[in-house]
């Protein structure tokens, strides 16, 4: 749907999917200020889902999560989390490798997951969790369950051999995952024209005959109207989907390449005119100012209530203690 | 002689045989337009162009492959693993490939490449960005397995891997491309020198005493090399006089010098980053049983890393990997301590 057009929305979704896309912004956001001034617990990698929310939460809002639909990610994670309902203090506790986190301080950043609300977590592997989503699918096939396993990654996946195994395979069981690739154009510092053969990565899945699409994925309308037509005709006749949806990210790579990205592989200019006009947020507040379902009013509220969230969760992270020395040694096996 | 960052002297290596072998070139992801992640590369597309210096897509598989195809055809690949954790997804070429296609051929091919990057636990880079799995390689016939603790060594261990006929692992320290000259002199003076010797190289195979002593050997590798001097400096203030060997690669491996130094100091513990079980410690004590067990007057100690995947926490983190602290707690007990 494009901006500008007048639909009836159901107010009381779109509401919420706005207040979770905000809410998400602030988290993450709040996120990197803590890694640079230091002194949270959080360490290594951060990488920031800002300019890709429409995604999680649309598509995620189109699950049925309690009737066993359910979702893996990569590394770039914190979002989904969200989206599933994972209640903010844990993720951030998690993120500063405190033991109220959801993983016990154990994974951080990239190993958020919520067994409970069906998210299977995070990889750090580039590719590593594609043909795990194969598995998700395939035991919901097995038990004969009407659900979706959906499978979030970037375009840097599709050059890993596990990716094209994958596909093949889910097409050929008719398994029914989607496939959804985030394509902000970049994999770390390189551009799909430098790293694709064929940028039309739609196209490149062709050759496994599987149902595929691409969409914009800063329209929380798009997102969540063409998801859920998609997941129901998945639910209707198990078979796989392919769906691209193009974004773009906001941040460097990870938190630590924040100053090197505008020096190495993009300009400045590009970032702020993304930022200008292709802010999911921003896109969803002239979408749902014009339908009536919010108002200017509501847009500083739930941004307000956002801000306040997201420090209530760091401040959920630094009363939390660290891990006791004993939980080095639990959870390696069953 | 000068004093070098440890990363600083991977480069040297590295751009220097590109400049003497126009064979050589250096393929993987980032490594020129983005200047390599840890900027290693850096400046080296501009200088050597982009058939020399190949940004590839995130594909491990294809990396190795293309290096091992490459290398059969007479060139001479460095394939740069952004982490060393990303060869596991490339470990069938390398392993069941790269590894066996002399052999398995009578000879009639050889794979000349090395296969590098930064590898070793710590920085709180979680389960699956943070493991030292060097043994992973070490066990498997037909490669070898280079593990440069100090700035020199990198640079002169490179710089052989490179010239070898074989394919090569070279697994750097991480921890150690963050370790300033000044740092690296304060434990022990001369450790960030390298010759400045172009050709300077240090031979596959050639364990370093790099502390002499009396009355234990302390054997590590990588970064643990860095731990046990820093063991070694706090042993001394306690009168007990440990020496120091670096193995610098695993594959080959250099026994002698570890059973010489054995025959004068009559006790060993031999350190390691990673997983005890089945580990470069576990073969190095075994041997040591078979070959010097006369000489010893106390049980070999090994000194290793938690049989854990990695924790983020950091105090998590810190309890599963090795320091100083018990390198030195280990070195007592052979001495009849507790
Ligand atoms: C197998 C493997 N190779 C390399 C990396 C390092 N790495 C982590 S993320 C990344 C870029 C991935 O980009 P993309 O898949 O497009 O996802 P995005 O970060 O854009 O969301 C790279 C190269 C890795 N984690 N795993």
């Amino acid at each position: 749907m494009a901006k500008g057009q007048k639909a009836a929305l159901d107010a009381a979704k779109y509401r919420r999917f706005y207040e979770q896309m905000v809410h998400i912004r602030e988290f993450e956001e709040e996120c990197l200020r803590a890694f640079q001034r230091g002194g949270h617990g959080i360490g290594g990698y951060l990488h920031l889902y800002s300019g890709e929310e429409a995604i999680a939460v649309g598509i995620i809002g189109a699950l049925d999560l309690s009737a066993g639909d359910c979702l893996i990610g990569h590394y770039r994670d914190h979002a989904y989390a969200l989206a599933v309902g994972s209640p903010p203090g844990p993720v951030m506790a998690e993120i500063c490798g405190k033991y109220d986190g959801c993983s016990k301080g154990k994974g951080g950043s990239m190993h958020i997951c919520d067994a409970e609300r069906g998210f299977y977590g995070g990889y750090g592997i580039v590719g590593g969790n594609v043909p795990i989503a194969l598995g998700l699918g395939w035991a919901l096939k097995y038990r004969q369950q009407a659900g979706v396993a959906v499978c979030f990654f970037g375009d840097g996946s599709m050059n890993q051999g596990a990716f094209h195994e994958t596909l093949n395979m889910a097409q050929l069981y008719k398994v029914p995952v989607l496939f959804v690739l985030e394509n902000n154009g970049y994999a770390m510092g390189t551009s799909i024209e430098r790293s694709h053969a064929n940028t039309d990565l739609t196209d490149r899945v062709s050759s496994y005959n599987m149902n595929r699409k691409k969409i914009d994925g800063q329209n929380i309308v798009t997102v969540y109207e063409e998801v859920s037509k998609i997941v129901a005709d998945m639910k209707a006749n198990p078979a796989p989907f392919f769906l691209e949806c193009d974004t773009y990210r906001f941040h460097g790579h990870g938190a630590a390449d924040e100053a090197k990205q505008t020096v190495v592989y993009r300009t400045k200019a590009e970032i702020e005119a993304a930022k200008a006009n292709r802010d999911p947020i921003a896109i969803a507040a002239e979408i749902l100012l014009e339908a009536g379902v919010i108002t200017d009013d509501d847009i500083v509220r739930i941004h307000e209530e956002a801000v306040v969230e997201a420090k209530a969760a760091m401040k959920f992270s630094d009363d939390s203690p660290v891990p006791p020395a004993d939980e080095l040694l639990k959870d390696v096996y069953a | 002689m000068a004093k070098l960052r440890y990363i600083d002297a991977l480069a040297l290596a590295l751009r220097e045989e590109m400049r003497r072998d126009p064979n050589v070139f250096l393929v993987g992801e980032e490594v020129g337009q983005y200047q390599g992640t840890l900027e290693l590369s850096k400046g080296f597309l501009e200088e050597f162009g982009k058939t020399r210096v190949v940004d590839t897509p995130i594909s491990e598989v294809g990396i190795i492959g293309l290096g091992i195809g490459a290398a059969m055809a007479g060139l001479r690949p460095v394939c740069e693993m952004m982490r060393m954790d990303f060869a596991t997804p490339a470990y069938d070429q390398i392993v069941q490939h790269a590894a066996k296609i002399r052999y398995m051929f009578g000879g009639q091919f050889q794979v000349p490449m090395v296969i590098r990057g930064p590898s070793g636990v710590g920085l709180q880079l979680s389960a699956q960005h943070s493991q030292a799995i060097e043994v992973l390689f070490a066990h498997i016939p037909g490669l070898k397995v280079v593990v440069p603790a100090t700035p020199a060594d990198a640079k002169g261990l490179l710089l052989t891997a490179i010239r070898d006929n074989n394919p090569v692992m070279v697994l750097e320290s991480l921890r150690m491309y963050f370790m300033k000259p000044d740092d690296l002199e304060a434990i022990q003076p001369g450790l960030s020198e390298v010759p400045d010797d172009p050709d300077f190289s240090v031979p596959l195979g050639q364990a370093n005493v790099l502390r002499e002593g009396k009355d234990v050997t302390i054997v590590a590798y990588s970064w643990m090399v860095i731990q046990a001097l820093k063991a070694a400096n706090e042993l001394a203030k306690e009168g007990i006089s440990a020496e120091v060997i670096d193995l610098r690669t695993l594959l080959p491996l250099d026994m002698n010098t570890v059973l010489a130094s054995i025959k004068k100091t009559h006790r060993a513990v031999v350190v390691q980053e990673q997983w005890p079980l089945y580990g470069c410690a576990a073969e190095i004590s075994a041997q040591i049983g078979e070959r010097a067990f006369y000489d010893l007057d106390s049980p070999v100690m090994r000194v290793t890393g938690a049989f854990v995947p990695m924790p983020y926490a950091k105090n998590l983190e810190n309890l599963a990997f090795p320091t100083e602290v018990d390198i030195i707690a280990a070195a007592k007990r052979t001495l009849g301590g507790k």
